[in-house]
């Protein structure tokens, strides 16, 4: 049992993803469905469509926004999250402010792209998972982006220093018991380049660790662009049969 | 609302080249905070800080409540921030702006969050009173870096305030004025200080523009920022990239280890000021002073 963690992952491994696209078929432009653990979020793009208020009309780009549900039986207790609450403005301010940066709003100004997001269930990694679906909404919306954006978390067993010096290793892809009990991080990166568009750590942890938490938070959003990519792929190509009638 | 004027591009252009160059409008270091001035009230737990021009005032209160029953070992404390017009003309008063629920809620990480403040010594009778602290913040006037100044002043305020001493005997709880007992200060277990980076994208050298403490100006024209909350120890209690432009990982540590560095200068000026402060308000009694201490000098 030397290594293994909580739930029988090792430290380096992600829990199991599973990805959809086009949920939705009615109701959005574009949507997809994204489980990472028990972590279940749902998201709808719609747009570019024209603003829902004049104070939104920006003339040179598209304006992004994002409202956030949760459902009040995501979490271990039942809590019905309002719109005002300080947590879900938050994460709005988050994820709006990511993707303003990730799509070329350029090419749409004077218009909206809304994101709705609702988050289903919660077991570690809620904003990681949320930054996941929202682009693969966006890509089924066929919205113009830079790159994927991918996101992980990842966490520190432990905040001393071992006999020898040497820090253990981080763990990636936190689920919920060890994200209440030890320090962790998300970390969001734009496509296959280590640069880094959201990061965001609540706890306190020491200056010498960030760089482990960070590096292992990055390789863990270059596996979750593999399997989001391989997804997007496969879908494509079930779409294209479906209309060449192969 | 009323929109904040804009930049105009002749300005902006200059700006932003003056930048690349490492070279910023006020003559500064991009490193380099403005100076920090700090006055206190005549009552403790008053503190009005600047910052260049940017300027928040923070009052401490506190009064006696019932405890959650959940948690009947501890106090509360709240940090209430509202910004007015009288910070700058695009501020409205009962509508929040994006900056403002940041504001609040990065306070609330740094500060809260990280228990600089032990909850449990606001604990005057199990489950029956404890202290309810408030921080509430006043901002009034804006040159950028509202967050910094604000964490600055916040943990200020904490330092400088004095609970009045509180005796209980049996079902009795007294509370002692400041003229018959010594009040004595918070337990704040470290001090957490915000350090703002603003990002304006690659210089000549392909090397990222990381600006500290960025005036109205230069805040309206980055493409990203990113809050680090360290403590004087190395200990960070608070990251926060929301968005904007990408950035290297490496170039974030680096932003990390000097927000360190800053911070260990910004503690020793506040701690300075706490002192100064003290000085001048024990001046001509200090025999009460010593009295109410059980150290003396020997």
């Amino acid at each position: 049992m030397e290594g293994l963690r909580n739930d029988g992952r090792r430290w380096n491994e992600l829990r199991r993803i599973h990805c959809q696209l086009s949920t939705s078929s009615t109701n959005a432009d574009g949507s997809s469905y994204i489980e990472q653990g028990f972590t279940k979020v749902l998201c709808n793009v719609t747009g570019p469509a024209e603003p829902s208020s004049r104070q939104k009309v920006k003339q040179d780009a598209a304006t992004v926004t994002c409202e956030v549900y949760f459902a009040a039986f995501s979490g271990t207790d039942r809590i019905k999250r309002g719109r005002n609450d300080k947590k879900v403005q938050e994460l709005q301010t988050a994820i709006q402010k990511t993707f303003a940066s990730v799509i070329l709003t350029h090419l749409f100004s004077r218009s909206e792209i809304t994101i709705s997001i609702h988050i289903l269930s919660q077991d570690g990694g809620t904003l990681a998972a949320c930054i996941n679906a929202t682009t693969l909404a966006l890509i089924d919306a066929g919205i113009p982006l830079k790159d994927y954006v991918c996101a992980c978390t990842s966490g520190q067993s432990t905040s001393i220093f071992d006999n020898e010096g040497s820090t253990p290793d981080p763990w990636l892809d936190v689920n919920y018991l060890e994200e209440s009990d030890i320090p962790s991080l998300t970390v969001a990166t734009v496509g296959e380049t280590e640069k880094i568009v959201a990061l965001s750590m609540e706890n306190k942890v020491r200056i010498e660790m960030l760089e482990g938490m960070i590096a292992v938070g990055i390789s863990g959003c270059a596996k979750v662009k593999g399997i989001m990519d391989a997804e997007v792929r496969r879908y494509g190509k079930t779409r294209l049969e479906a209309a060449t009638g192969e | 609302m009323p929109k904040e004027p804009e930049i105009s591009l002749a300005e902006k252009t200059f700006v932003l080249e003056a930048l690349k160059q490492n070279l910023r409008v006020d003559g500064r270091n991009i490193h380099s905070f403005r100076d920090i001035q700090f006055s206190f009230g005549d009552d403790y737990g008053f503190v009005d800080v600047r910052l260049g021009k940017t300027r928040v005032l923070a009052r401490i209160s506190a009064e006696i409540i019932r405890p959650r029953p959940d948690r009947p070992f501890e106090g509360t404390f709240t940090i209430s921030t509202e910004m007015g017009p009288m910070a700058s003309p695009s501020f409205e008063v009962g509508r929040p702006t994006d900056l403002d629920n940041t504001l609040s809620r990065l306070l609330e990480k740094s500060i809260r969050r990280s228990t600089a403040l032990d909850l449990e010594s606001l604990c005057i009778v199990t489950a029956q009173r404890v202290w309810s602290l408030r921080a509430d913040l006043h901002f009034l006037s804006h040159d950028g870096n509202l967050i910094d100044t604000a964490c600055i002043a916040t943990i200020t305020a904490l330092a400088h305030f004095r609970l009045p001493v509180v005796t209980v005997s049996g079902e009795d709880i007294t509370i002692h004025p400041v003229t018959e007992r010594v009040p004595v200060p918070l337990s704040l277990l470290h001090w957490p200080i915000c350090v703002t980076f603003s990002f304006f994208g690659e210089d000549d050298d392909g090397e990222m523009v990381c600006v500290l403490d960025a005036t109205a100006q230069e805040e309206a024209l980055r493409e990203g920022d990113m809050t680090v909350t360290v403590n004087k120890n190395g200990e960070v209690c608070q990251i926060s990239k929301s968005g904007g432009v990408a950035v290297e990982a490496e170039t974030l540590m680096k932003c990390a280890r000097k927000a360190a560095e800053k911070v260990k200068g910004i503690d020793k000026l506040i701690a300075s000021a706490l002192r100064g402060d003290e000085i001048a308000r024990n001046k001509g009694n200090l025999d009460w002073l010593k009295e109410g201490r059980s150290e003396n000098e020997r």
